[in-house]
């Protein structure tokens, strides 16, 4: 059997978006040099796209709005604050690229300007099903500046989603930063995961990268974030 | 006075909300948001998780406005894609394989979208033709197509479902949108 005719059914199932994770992504790579499939996945997408409009059509009860709005609005503010002029596109990650080139970043990378996002850091790229948690890392907080707080690192495959609660809103005109050391380093490295808690205090945080991680630590910086820590770990889990 | 957003196209919109205009993004909302909430409604089945999906996919829309390529489709299509993934996400995170269909239930929850604009006159038009190329599939190919697109059901689970082999349902999604696209594309179906 020809690497072609292995997948001589698969575009149908590729752009309904109906492959498991492993499989989409071997047929991501035959696409690449397989110029019949390339026509067929492009004959198939519009009939995929289509199919939202069969849904029956609703409006989206009001208060719904709100809530999107009042965030968007607060995140607006924040922006400005910063002095954001475009937010730059982050490099792509390389999913479903020949599906519909809509991957979307994770959202500390879509702010790398105003690099501020209040209420949430958790974005991963939806075009990714969600992957189990696979294990759960104690979070070391520094109790004296967030009393009754509590956090974990939940690790799944090379990614991790801090989750806490109890935390305080950071000092005026600052933002808390994670930061990576690597393993056989000392050095924090910073990254571009900033947020700050809800308003009832809860944090989720995506981290897009753990594997060499020795160390995750959360500080707070200024607006944008830092290329070195300005103040001792806020936070600290070790997820190796 | 601020600028009247509402004469900008979509593409152009999306170049405001990428520089953090909330009235921009407002407006690209009150464009979109029907759609948006008709498909995770249709693929979540309850509108609580419907309007959870429809939160985060256009949060996630604001937060990364960067990404959108108008080369590569329509706003309208790069939002109900964001839309698509989060449910199938939200669907494929379920520790129970759970998926209720808005078919199936909650029919009292339904509020008509109602028809503002000539725009939406022509959607309306839109989706007669879309249901209408899926009512004309053979019902073993609009079965595949509904299960994986609206269910979040991936092509072994719907294999397993349906006591079929894999290659099969495979086969039948491919034929039954080749015939979508052949349909849609001619305007050979009768809008509902």
């Amino acid at each position: 059997m020809s690497e072609h005719e292995r997948w001589v059914d698969a575009a149908g199932a590729y752009v309904l978006e109906a492959m498991p994770e492993d499989e989409r992504e071997a047929f991501e790579r035959h696409l690449d040099g397989c110029a019949i499939c390339r026509e067929e996945v492009a004959e198939l997408l519009p009939a995929a796209h289509a199919l939202p409009m069969a849904s029956p059509q609703m409006m989206p009860p009001p208060e719904l709005k709100a809530r999107i709005m009042a965030e968007v609005e607060r995140e607006a503010a924040l922006l400005a604050q910063a002095g954001t002029a475009d937010r730059p596109a982050p490099e792509p990650r390389p999913r479903r690229r020949w599906l519909v080139g809509w991957r979307l970043a994770p959202v500390a990378a879509a702010l790398l300007v105003a690099g501020v996002l209040a209420g949430t850091a958790l974005d991963r790229d939806p075009s990714r099903p969600a992957e189990p948690v696979q294990r759960t890392v104690a979070v070391r907080v520094d109790l004296e500046r967030a009393p009754g707080g509590s956090a974990e690192l939940r690790v799944s495959g090379d990614e991790a989603t801090l989750v806490g609660t109890g935390m305080p809103a950071p000092p005026d005109g600052r933002i808390y930063q994670v930061w990576i050391m690597p393993k056989g380093s000392n050095t924090p490295e910073p990254t571009d995961v900033l947020f700050a808690p809800r308003r009832d205090g809860s944090i989720v945080a995506a981290i897009p990268d753990v594997r060499d991680a020795k160390m995750v630590l959360v500080t707070d910086e200024p607006l944008g974030g830092s290329d070195e820590p300005s103040r001792t770990p806020f936070m600290t889990a070790s997820p190796s | 006075m601020g600028r009247d957003l509402t004469v900008l196209a979509d593409e152009e919109v999306m170049q405001l909300v990428r520089r953090g205009d909330a009235r921009a993004f407002e407006l690209i909302y009150e464009r979109h948001s029907a759609a948006a909430f008709s498909l995770a409604y249709r693929m979540m089945g309850t509108r609580g998780a419907a309007e959870d999906v429809t939160q985060d996919a256009f949060l996630s829309m604001w937060r990364s406005g960067a990404r959108y390529d108008r080369a590569r489709g329509s706003v309208r299509t790069w939002i109900l894609g964001i839309v698509h993934h989060r449910a199938i996400d939200a669907l494929r995170r379920a520790t129970v394989h759970d998926k209720r269909r808005a078919g199936d239930e909650g029919i009292e929850e339904r509020f008509e979208a109602r028809e503002r604009t000539d725009v939406e006159a022509a959607r309306r038009e839109e989706a007669g033709a879309v249901r209408g190329a899926l009512r004309s599939l053979p019902s073993d190919q609009s079965q595949v197509i509904e299960l994986a697109y609206f269910g979040g059901f991936t092509h072994t689970e719907i294999a397993d479902m349906l006591d079929a082999p894999v290659g099969t349902v495979k086969g039948r999604m491919r034929l039954g949108l080749k015939k979508m696209r052949a349909q849609l594309g001619e305007g050979k179906v009768a809008p509902v």
